[in-house]
């Protein structure tokens, strides 16, 4: 039997992620060279908003399951009791409001709650998949991740960048020792500075001693950025590692397709109008930088400097658009938890990313001020191996 | 008779290759040199380096002249020039290759006859210049009684002949000869490599792109992974090819797997979604039907008797994918030959960049990173796909291919570091 999954989302239109994800359980999806049958089956839906362009009802229609109108009745199935194995969040797109410091107040906590509160009055509880970070609150985020603790029950959480393809297919030794970690991401805040800190998360996570957590962290902007590079608290070196993995250097490169020393010729302060930097200062001392340089590339691209091993580099590979076969790779790992109950990695890895980001982006509001940490002491050990897209 | 290489060295009047100095001097003939043309990607890589081993990095020889065949108004030899003084562009190959002073004063060729405007035979080929080009490096070579490495782009030429005698000449005469596409040395995802000494029964690619074109790659793709194979590379017995209908009436009488074929569909990060509204969704025949608009198919076998299969199919997806069914493996073994690729998708087409390590530490060292035996197979597989169409779709004998043997190299020359 299949496991039946519920899907609770934001919006369900084309593209969006509820529907590049969920469909892969209606139409399946490539994994390990084959057009993977997933074992499970969307038996309902629950979807906040319906714009136009909406594909819930015709999903509905045509895949033979039900659009409930509350997120209890979706988990119920319609009936008095949980009916559902697995539940399937996506509060990532649709319209809601910002806050101050720029965050998209996707209400992923809000319906975890009402997912939470169902297993707690049933009293039985089933994994859950959140789409990206968990919330854009640090607390509320604790609160979920505690919940999944108090009822016991798998969590799974974040994007796609940690399982994606990479080029080279670079996975850090579990126990190496990192010297200092350096990612460059691109696109608007708070959705890429998100994937961007998770891509480096899953990379930092796998040092010796395992994740311990972050003490500080400082978000700079502006000219602020180059400063700090002249002055040694990045490394151009790591800069230059990260962005020789590029495929999509902008200016000349753009203009008549010649590789560029972005670096090194100067041209990286030309191209990026607007660059930013957040600094993370773990508890273990590891400083790692995550540089947001929208105008210099268009992918997404890592570099350390790891002890024995020098400095190591990779691009997270992001696929086109509209295949996006990234999120095929996200979902054999979702489809695995709610087959086996397992999570294949550790939900912390999100909650902890979840903290650093609002915690950046507090600082980027308070006048750009060091801002200590001691609520992100939070622990965990990577997966033995990290379960990037690599067969 | 019994003919030794000295002997021919002797007959040719050339000298064996000398040792390369520490900065090989490198000319580069190319057909024009335009943004996304071949000689744009390839050159700028020696003159402006380019991402390798986690740096940027600035090769070990220096790009002093360079030949370009047609300069039009897009034109970026000029500008490169300009920007590199230490290149100088010359009128003729033969100038190119001696720096003007009448002797081969260079350590390397590149031929780069990819792009430019040439015609088409009857039979659809493009008929760049390489064996013009390659005559004209070999001429120069005689008359200085000198012999440098030749790296050559693609395939050897359109013309099975000509192609032959470049690679015949090149043994004669000594000197390292290489060649092919970026499709060997790119990324793939995942990052797999043919188990050496495997059984391989069939094997397969997915491509796109057109006739005497891309399916040189698809054919890359494939050999570059079945040469791995128990025996190694053992030669071609025949060839049929088919397109349009007569493709599809194929398909349906089961002319090749069909679950290699979903294994390479399954590679692929470009699928053309069969339904509005679906981003990503398993195409059935009749999607295919309304997609592909030129389906073309390639299928050959080995002495050995692996069966091979190449399939454009232009409209459905735009990567090159490929499936082989091996021993010991229940599934097929498949992977994606990546191409980043400036179709939108990228500003640099960095596949290049492998291609040109390998160019360069042929100059270097004086010794071909892979066999061009391999090139000189998919040479002769790509004329003779066009041969079978043009002959309305004929299976072929293919005895001149039955002859090309040859043992890859122990270390894998894919992009991985």
């Amino acid at each position: 039997m299949p496991k039946r999954i519920a899907v609770i989302t934001t919006v369900y239109r084309y593209l969006s992620h509820a529907q590049h994800m969920a469909d892969r359980f209606l139409v399946g999806y490539p994994h390990k060279g084959r057009w993977h049958k997933p074992e499970v089956q969307i038996v309902s839906l629950w979807v906040d908003q319906k714009p136009e362009g909406d594909l819930s009802r015709a999903r509905a229609e045509e895949f033979g399951f039900q659009v409930y109108p509350t997120i209890a009745e979706a988990l119920r199935c319609g009936g008095s009791k949980l009916a559902v194995d697995g539940v399937l969040l996506i509060g990532e797109h649709g319209k809601y409001p910002r806050n101050e410091k720029g965050q998209v107040l996707y209400p992923r906590h809000e319906f975890f709650r009402q997912i939470v509160e169902v297993f707690e009055q049933d009293g039985r509880a089933v994994p859950v998949y959140n789409d990206k970070h968990l919330s854009w609150s640090f607390e509320k985020a604790l609160w979920m991740v505690e919940a999944s603790r108090r009822l016991r029950f798998p969590l799974l959480a974040g994007s796609s960048l940690p399982v994606t393809w990479r080029l080279p297919d670079l996975e850090l030794p579990l126990g190496c020792q990192i010297e200092e970690a350096l990612m460059v991401g691109v696109g608007g805040s708070d959705a890429m500075d998100y994937h961007a800190l998770e891509a480096m998360q899953c990379m930092v996570e796998r040092r010796r001693g395992g994740e311990t957590g972050v003490a500080a962290v400082q978000l700079l902007d502006g000219d602020a950025v180059w400063k700090t590079g002249e002055e040694g608290r990045w490394s151009k070196r790591l800069l230059t590692a990260a962005l020789s993995r590029s495929d999509t250097p902008m200016g000349f490169s753009h203009q008549d397709s010649r590789p560029q020393d972005l670096v090194a010729s100067g041209e990286l302060r030309r191209l990026v109008k607007r660059p930013a930097a957040y600094f993370i200062e773990y508890k273990d001392g590891l400083r790692a930088t995550l540089l947001m340089l929208s105008g210099a590339v268009r992918d997404f691209n890592f570099a350390a400097r790891v002890k024995g091993m020098g400095v190591v580099s990779n691009q997270f590979l992001l696929t086109p658009e509209p295949n996006v076969t990234y999120s095929a790779c996200l979902m054999a790992q979702v489809e695995e938890m709610f087959v086996t109950g397992r999570a294949p990695y550790p939900a912390e890895r999100t909650l902890l990313v979840s903290g650093v980001l609002e915690s950046c982006l507090t600082s980027r509001l308070e006048d750009h001020r060091r801002i200590e940490t001691p609520q992100l002491d939070v622990r965990y050990q990577a997966p033995r191996v990290s379960r990037h897209a690599r067969e | 008779m019994q003919i030794t290489r000295r002997r021919l060295l002797a007959a040719a009047g050339a000298a064996p290759l000398a040792a390369a100095p520490a900065r090989p001097k490198i000319a580069a003939l190319a057909t024009i040199y335009h943004r996304y043309a071949h000689a744009q990607h390839i050159v700028d890589r020696f003159l402006d380096g380019y991402g390798w081993n986690n740096t940027h990095y600035r090769p070990g020889v220096d790009l002093v002249s360079l030949y370009v065949d047609q300069v039009g108004e897009n034109d970026l030899s000029r500008e490169r020039a300009a920007r590199h003084p230490g290149m100088k562009i010359y009128p003729t190959i033969a100038e190119a290759l001696t720096l003007g002073t009448g002797k081969l004063a260079v350590d390397g060729v590149l031929l780069i006859g990819e792009h430019g405007r040439y015609p088409r035979n009857e039979k659809g080929q493009r008929q760049y210049p390489r064996y013009e080009f390659f005559q004209q490096i070999v001429k120069v070579f005689r008359e200085s009684g000198r012999v440098v490495p030749v790296w050559n782009d693609k395939h050897l030429s359109w013309n099975w002949e000509w192609a032959r005698e470049m690679y015949d000449t090149a043994r004669s005469m000594g000197f390292p000869f290489m060649g092919g596409s970026s499709l060997p040395v790119t990324w793939r995802t995942p990052q797999v490599e043919m188990p050496p000494g495997v059984r391989v029964r069939e094997a397969m690619c997915v491509c796109y792109g057109g006739v005497d074109s891309y399916d040189f790659h698809g054919l890359e793709t494939i050999q570059c992974m079945v040469e791995r194979r128990r025996g190694g590379e053992t030669g071609v017995k025949w060839l049929q090819a088919w397109r349009g209908e007569k493709f599809w009436e194929a398909y349906r009488a089961g002319a090749w797997p069909r679950d290699l074929m979903e294994a390479a569909l399954s590679r692929s990060h470009t699928l053309v979604p069969a339904r509005e509204g679906f981003n990503h969704i398993f195409p059935t025949e009749a999607d295919m039907r309304r997609l592909v608009k030129n389906p073309v198919a390639y299928r050959y076998e080995h002495n050995d008797g692996l069966l091979c299969t190449m399939l454009l199919l232009p409209g459905l997806l735009r990567d090159f994918n490929f499936a082989a069914r091996i021993d010991g493996r229940a599934e097929p073994f498949s992977t994606q030959m990546y191409l980043p690729m400036p179709d939108g998708r990228t500003t640099l087409a960095n596949f290049f960049s492998p291609l040109v390590y390998h160019a360069e530490q042929m100059f270097l060292t004086g010794k071909p990173s892979y066999p061009v035996e391999r090139t000189l197979l998919t040479t002769g597989l790509t004329a003779a796909g066009v041969e079978s169409l043009f002959r309305n779709q004929e299976h072929l004998d293919t005895p001149h291919l039955a002859g090309i043997r040859y043992r890859p190299t122990r270390e894998s020359t894919f992009w991985r570091s």
